[in-house]
C-alpha cells in the first residue's frame, strides 16, 4: 500500500467516524422525545379533566418542555459540531 | 358557507397567487438549480478587518448586519406606534392595534406569573421576546443567506461555477448555478462560495450568548434589589453551619444539614451558569438547526417541500421567542419571591 492510498484511506474512515459519531451523538434525543411525550400527555389528561385551568397548563408545558428539549438540542449542537466544526 | 358570505370571493386572488407562485417556482429551480451551500458556525466576515485600538483586527459580519436590521424594524414598530398614540385616536389601528394587542397579551402573561413585581419584570421580558420573535423571523425574509459576496472556494469547501448575470459599472452581478448533474471539480474554472450579506440573527452565538447573559445578570439584579443582600443566602448558605458551633447538644441530622445548606447553594450557584449555556444552546441549536434543515430540504425537494419547511420555521420562531422570554420572567419572578420563602425556611429552622 503506498502512502497515497493509506492517506485517502485514513481521511475516508475518519470522514465514515465523523457521521457516526454525529448520528450516535443524537441517540440523545430519546429522552427528550420520551420527556416530551409524557409532558403533552399529561398536560392532555389535566386539559381534559379541568378544562378551565387549560391556560396556566398549557404555559407550565411549554416551560417543561423547553427544558426537556434542551437537552436533545444539546446533543443536536454536538453533533452539529462534530459535522461542521473541525 | 350559506348565504352569510357573498358567493363572489370563492375564487379569491390569494389561492391563484399561490398556484402561480409554485408553477413559477417550478420554472425557477430548473433555471437555476439549488446549490448546497457550505454550513459553517460561525459567521462569515462582509468587510474588514479594520484596526481598533486595544481590541485588534475586527470585522463587520454578516449576522452584525443582521443585528443592525432587526433594530431598524423594532425602531419603525416603535415610532409607529408613538405616532399613533400622539394622533390621540380612541382605538388603536393597523400596526399600532397589533404591536398593543402583542404588548397586551405578554402583559397578562407577565401579570399571572410575577404578580406585584410585574412593573419591573416585564420590560426585560417583552423586549426578550420582541426582540428574538423579530430576529428569528427576519431570517425567513426572501434574500437573507443567499445574496452576498462571492469567494473563490478553497481548500474541502465545496464550490460552484459563477455565471455573470450583467454589470453595474465596477460590479459583476453573478449567480451561482449548478453545472448539469456531475458534481464540480476543479478542473475548469474559478468555483465560488457565497458569504452571504446577511444572516439569520439567533444563528450566531454571539447573539444568543449576550441575550442570555443579560437574562441571568438581570435576574441576578433584580433579586438583589428586591429581596436585598439576603438573595445571596440562596447562593452562600452558612446560617446554620455558623449557628452549629453554639450549640451544645449537636443531634445527628443537626449535624449534617448545615453542610447540606452549603453543598444546594453551590447546586444553585451552578445553576445559574448551566441557565446561561441553556439558554444560548437552546436558542442557537433550533435557528442553525432550522437553517440547515432548510438548506437540505431546498436542495432534495426544491419544489414544494420547502414551503411546508417555512411554515414549520414561522413555528419554531414564535415558539423559541416565547420560551426565551417566558424563562427570563419565571427565573426572574422567582428571584423576587425569593426571600419570603427564605425567611420562612429559617424561621421554621430555627424552631
Amino acid at each position: 500500500m503506498t502512502p497515497e492510498v493509506a492517506q485517502i484511506l485514513v481521511a475516508g474512515i475518519v470522514t465514515g467516524l465523523k457521521f457516526l459519531g454525529a448520528g450516535l451523538a443524537m441517540v440523545g434525543t430519546l429522552g427528550a422525545g420520551l420527556g416530551i411525550g409524557l409532558l403533552g400527555s399529561g398536560a392532555v389528561q389535566g386539559i381534559a379533566r379541568n378544562p378551565d385551568a387549560a391556560g396556566a397548563i398549557q404555559i407550565n408545558m411549554i416551560l417543561a418542555i423547553a427544558f426537556a428539549e434542551a437537552v436533545a438540542i444539546y446533543a443536536l449542537v454536538v453533533a452539529m459540531l462534530i459535522l461542521f466544526v473541525g | 358557507m350559506e348565504t352569510a358570505q357573498p358567493t363572489k370571493r370563492r375564487f379569491g386572488f390569494h389561492r391563484w397567487l399561490i398556484v402561480a407562485l409554485i408553477v413559477v417556482s417550478v420554472f425557477a429551480v430548473r433555471a437555476y438549480a439549488p446549490i448546497r451551500p457550505h454550513v459553517q458556525v460561525a459567521p462569515e466576515a462582509v468587510l474588514g478587518p479594520f484596526k481598533v485600538p486595544l481590541l485588534g483586527e475586527m470585522y463587520l459580519t454578516n449576522t452584525m448586519i443582521s443585528l443592525l436590521l432587526v433594530d431598524l424594524i423594532l425602531l419603525v414598530l416603535a415610532l409607529a406606534v408613538r405616532r399613533a398614540v400622539k394622533k390621540g385616536a380612541p382605538v388603536l389601528t393597523g400596526i399600532a392595534g397589533l404591536i398593543e394587542t402583542v404588548i397586551e397579551a405578554l402583559y397578562n402573561l407577565a401579570e399571572s406569573t410575577a404578580g406585584k413585581s410585574t412593573r419591573r419584570i416585564f420590560p426585560w421580558m417583552a423586549t426578550i421576546i420582541l426582540v428574538v420573535l423579530v430576529a428569528n423571523w427576519s431570517k425567513l425574509l426572501p434574500g437573507v443567506e443567499s445574496i452576498g459576496w462571492l469567494h473563490e472556494a478553497h481548500g474541502d469547501v465545496e464550490g460552484y461555477p459563477a455565471r455573470e448575470l450583467f454589470r453595474v459599472g465596477e460590479v459583476s452581478v453573478s449567480a451561482i448555478e449548478l453545472s448539469g448533474s456531475e458534481p464540480a471539480s476543479h478542473s475548469e474554472g474559478a468555483l465560488y462560495t457565497v458569504a452571504p450579506w446577511v444572516r439569520g440573527l439567533p444563528t450566531d452565538l454571539n447573539f444568543t450568548l449576550a441575550l442570555a447573559l443579560i437574562s441571568v445578570v438581570m435576574t441576578q439584579v433584580i433579586g438583589l434589589t428586591t429581596a436585598g443582600p439576603g438573595y445571596l443566602g440562596k447562593f452562600f448558605n452558612f446560617g446554620r453551619f455558623a449557628r452549629m458551633w453554639t450549640r451544645k447538644d449537636l443531634g445527628p441530622f443537626e449535624a449534617i444539614f448545615p453542610f447540606l445548606d452549603i453543598f444546594v447553594g453551590i447546586l444553585e450557584l451552578v445553576a445559574e451558569f448551566a441557565k446561561i449555556i441553556s439558554f444560548s444552546f437552546r436558542l442557537f441549536g433550533n435557528l442553525f438547526a432550522g437553517a440547515v434543515l432548510m438548506v437540505i430540504v431546498g436542495t432534495l425537494v426544491p419544489v414544494f417541500l420547502p414551503s411546508g419547511v417555512l411554515l414549520f420555521e414561522l413555528f419554531v420562531g414564535l415558539i423559541q421567542a416565547l420560551v426565551f422570554g417566558m424563562l427570563t420572567l419565571v427565573f426572574m419572578s422567582m428571584a423576587t419571591q425569593l426571600h419570603g420563602g427564605g425567611q420562612e425556611q429559617e424561621h421554621g429552622g430555627a424552631h
